[in-house]
């Protein structure tokens, strides 16, 4: 029996890159109805958008989802454009580097999101 | 057996065909997109924290470097989703014939220009009005 991690986890990761898909363009269109149905885009209205509990939390899935979805994206550009032997650690660092980035905008966007009151 | 295989990659004699074009723009606008997160993050926090900053940001994407910079961004995006509902149309073997994937790679590539175009047109009137 061998154990080779990658594959199971690249099939979660093509499904999870169609889910994040599918609620990025269903969230969209409908958070811009909203917006512009709100009235002439001032900071009040703009504001007042972000102020019920629902937009917060559509509004939070919707940036996960994008980070989840720019990780993976960006992953399947690096394995694409990085292969030579020698490049694996790059490769690791970048997957690193940009987890790590992605998660301090995750826990960012819930400040920004949660500090609307 | 390694023999030599002929190699041909004159990036400027090989003509994508349009599905080509499309999916390596799929690919670059999403890469864009996801490198500009966190400014777009950061805008988010500003237009959100005081009418200040709201109106900062604003003043940006209404002066001609930001809303050039904006309408890449508007395109990126339109083009990124486009493209991408194109893909998740074959992942369910929707529209696979040659034909029509010819169709709707031209279909997506068009309403991203034309949205953006349309947008563009909408600030220029708006900018003219207000001056």
């Amino acid at each position: 029996m061998r154990h080779v991690g990658g594959s199971h986890r690249g099939l979660d990761m093509w499904l999870l890159q169609r889910a994040s898909a599918i609620y990025m363009a269903l969230f969209l269109p409908i958070f811009l109805i909203c917006a512009l149905t709100a009235g002439p885009l001032d900071y009040a209205v703009w504001h007042g958008l972000f102020d019920s509990l629902s937009m917060k939390v559509a509004s939070f899935l919707f940036i996960a989802a994008m980070l989840a979805h720019a990780w993976i994206g960006l992953r399947e550009i690096f394995i694409d454009y990085l292969h030579c032997a020698s490049c694996t650690l790059l490769r690791l660092a970048l997957y690193f580097a940009f987890a790590v980035l992605y998660l301090a905008c995750l826990v960012w966007a819930v400040d920004i999101l949660w500090s609307v009151r | 057996m390694n023999r030599p295989r002929p190699f041909f990659l004159d990036l400027l004699a090989i003509r994508l065909p349009i599905g080509g074009l499309v999916s390596i723009m799929h690919r670059a606008s999403g890469a864009l997109l996801s490198l500009v997160i966190p400014a777009l993050l950061y805008g988010l926090m500003l237009s959100l924290r005081s009418p200040e900053d709201f109106a900062s940001v604003q003043a940006f994407f209404g002066g001609w470097i930001g809303s050039l910079i904006g309408l890449c961004l508007l395109w990126a995006l339109l083009h990124h989703l486009f493209a991408g509902l194109r893909h998740l149309g074959f992942d369910i073997g929707w529209g696979e014939e040659k034909l029509r994937a010819r169709l709707t790679a031209k279909l997506a590539m068009a309403a991203a220009i034309l949205l953006v175009g349309l947008v563009a047109l909408y600030n220029l009137m708006n900018a003219g009005g207000a001056v």
